[in-house]
């Protein structure tokens, strides 16, 4: 009895969860004139892509240099996904290294003020960087950066949650092991690269999901920072179709789609290493 | 334990200024992107443009900026609407991120399965998801309409009513919120021992005692956690109004981030908006105060 009452909750919360998405799959494959067709009123139907077509990818992808149907031209989200893309693997290798460096001082070093310093790396992921946006935008700007590649990328690339990953894993690497390494005359460099980099594989996960997701869902600091068409990333493009092109709704779904899938692809088979990732970072010493 | 031991060894790690070395490229950066711009608030809300024939001008105002906000209806409608919207949706997703940590939680067949579901919402961008919601919550064609009509319901102007909108808006950002702060509580589900449950089961505690006497009590951290963490993210949120309403109708829900935003970037009023940051910035550092009372490291 308790387990078909479980059951049944089960599967209703999945019922809540799937529904937008399996619409939202379905109508990214059906032609324009069939989308809002099992819609209003709601049938089974709509959950299934009626007349299957690519042509909404197609057109989402290319852009449309030609006004059919009315439409205003479109710029394709081709390009902006590949500099997403770019972006987010940069964050990942790069962010990535400089927080390793930070976690494995904070775990593995005594030094004076540390307290101070890993205080201050909790407090910057804590504030919302949000708050901060208009002081970080004048202070950007200041550096001449506004409307570049850096402008987006350099101010995301430390972050103090991905630190303290970082620093929680390396802590259960035994100080000794590291210690033999260092008596047996092997420098910094060294020891990083063959000791402490091959344990490392699940917190370079963790961390680089973390990072990686990070930069391919920001959106509003780019969209302020670097505003104009050619510096365009896949959720501010997608974001501002929504305007130009209201009605099209196969063509808004499936621009969704293409950016949601990647995130999907990267957590569902890692979901382990993710859920390590930022739960350690909000509950264990 | 380990610590003290490795630390009293003759041959504990002090090693000059090489850990600042490896702090060097994280602290550059987290000073000068994160704690600058929070002492640069300060200064930015005391700035102001000027319009002059010599085209505009950043000038010293003073606290003209906190003037003007305080006198400003739109900014007084923004902190109200805010308020209840943090009222609401904070303990609205707690709960809900428990209950669907229980539900998870259970030993059942195919669990695995469902947890991975569950996982979607979180993987999905928060703008993705609030734009298929604006298909779906269309006052016209909108397939959530589309099933009250299947049955027989008049339709509902979710995005477009005053009435409607804000708590449209609080259902779309529970929708994707939820199933994150759900891992943080099924982690701490996890993690109290079998063996204090299995005690309980054997003195008699039925599955209610069990929930408030055990369960709750073990997970307490958890719950202040996820409760002062989500209220931090709520109170900055800005995809969900700016994609879904953009603030609208008659500023119902207008959040205080979407203000900001509108103030600097809309209409070029960096000064104003820059004092609404020092309010936001003022209230945040309360909450995160107790927020660091929870996770800070004990080891000192």
């Amino acid at each position: 009895m308790k387990t078909v009452a479980v059951y049944f909750l089960l599967i209703l919360v999945a019922a809540l969860v799937l529904l937008p998405l399996l619409w939202a799959v379905s109508a990214s494959f059906t032609p324009l004139e069939k989308v809002f067709e099992h819609v209003y009123p709601f049938s089974w139907r709509a959950l299934v892509p009626q007349d299957f077509t690519w042509e909404a990818y197609t057109n989402v992808f290319q852009g449309r240099s030609h006004t059919a149907q009315s439409v205003a031209p479109q710029p394709g989200l081709g390009r902006p996904v590949v500099s997403t893309f770019i972006l987010a693997i940069g964050t990942v290798v790069v962010g990535g290294l400089i927080c390793a460096l930070a976690g494995f001082a904070f775990a593995q070093f005594d030094f004076r003020g540390k307290n101070l310093l890993f205080s201050l790396v909790l407090l910057s992921f804590m504030m919302p960087v949000e708050v901060t946006i208009i002081p970080l935008f004048v202070l950007v700007k200041q550096l001449g950066w506004v409307n570049s590649w850096q402008g987006i990328w350099v101010p995301g690339l430390v972050h103090g949650m991905v630190i303290f990953v970082f620093r929680q894993f390396f802590s259960e690497i035994p100080r000794d092991l590291i210690d033999a390494a260092r008596v047996d005359g092997a420098g910094w460099f060294r020891t990083l690269r063959s000791i402490v980099l091959p344990l490392s594989l699940p917190v370079l996960i963790s961390a680089g999901l973390i990072l990686f997701l990070y930069q391919w869902d920001a959106f509003l600091w780019p969209m302020v920072i670097s505003p104009s068409q050619e510096f365009r990333l896949v959720q501010v493009a997608i974001s501002l179709s929504i305007e130009e092109h209201q009605t099209l709704w196969n063509e808004l779904l499936a621009g969704s789609m293409f950016a949601a899938i990647l995130p999907i692809l990267l957590i569902l088979p890692f979901q382990r290493y993710y859920v390590r990732g930022i739960t350690g970072s909000g509950l264990k010493e | 334990m380990a610590r003290a031991i490795a630390e009293a060894k003759p041959f504990g790690r002090r090693e000059g200024w090489i850990p600042f070395l490896f702090l060097l490229p994280a602290f550059s950066l987290l000073a000068l992107f994160r704690l600058i711009p929070v002492l640069a608030s300060f200064r930015e809300a005391l700035y102001g443009n000027v319009f002059s024939a010599a085209g505009p001008e950043h000038v010293f105002v003073g606290l003209r900026n906190f003037e003007a906000l305080l006198q400003d209806p739109v900014f007084w409608k923004s902190v109200k609407v805010t308020m209840l919207f943090s009222l609401v949706i904070n303990p609205l997703q707690a709960t809900l991120a428990l209950g669907l940590g229980i539900l998870a939680n259970q030993p059942v067949r195919g669990i695995r399965f469902f947890r991975s579901i569950y996982l979607l919402p979180v993987a999905v961008s928060l703008n993705i998801v609030c734009l298929i919601w604006r298909l779906m919550l269309d006052a016209n064609f909108g397939l959530v309409n589309g099933l009250l009509a299947a049955f027989d319901l008049p339709s509902q102007p979710f995005l477009g009513a005053e009435s409607h909108a804000l708590w449209s808006i609080i259902a779309v950002a529970t929708w994707k919120g939820v199933p994150y702060w759900t891992i943080f509580f099924l982690a701490g589900l996890q993690g109290i021992p079998k063996s204090i449950l299995e005690a309980a089961a054997i003195d008699g505690a039925n599955s209610v005692q069990m929930f408030l006497h055990v369960t709750l009590p073990m997970l307490r951290r958890v719950i202040l956690f996820v409760l002062v963490a989500d209220t931090i993210i709520n109170f900055v949120l800005f995809i969900p109004p700016f994609v879904l309403t953009g603030g609208g109708p008659q500023l119902s829900t207008n959040l205080l981030m979407l203000e900001t935003y509108r103030k600097g970037f809309l209409f070029g009023d960096t000064g104003g908006a820059g004092a609404i940051s020092v309010l936001l910035l003022g209230i945040m550092v309360i909450i995160v105060g107790i927020e660091f009372a929870l996770v800070r490291p004990r080891e000192a």
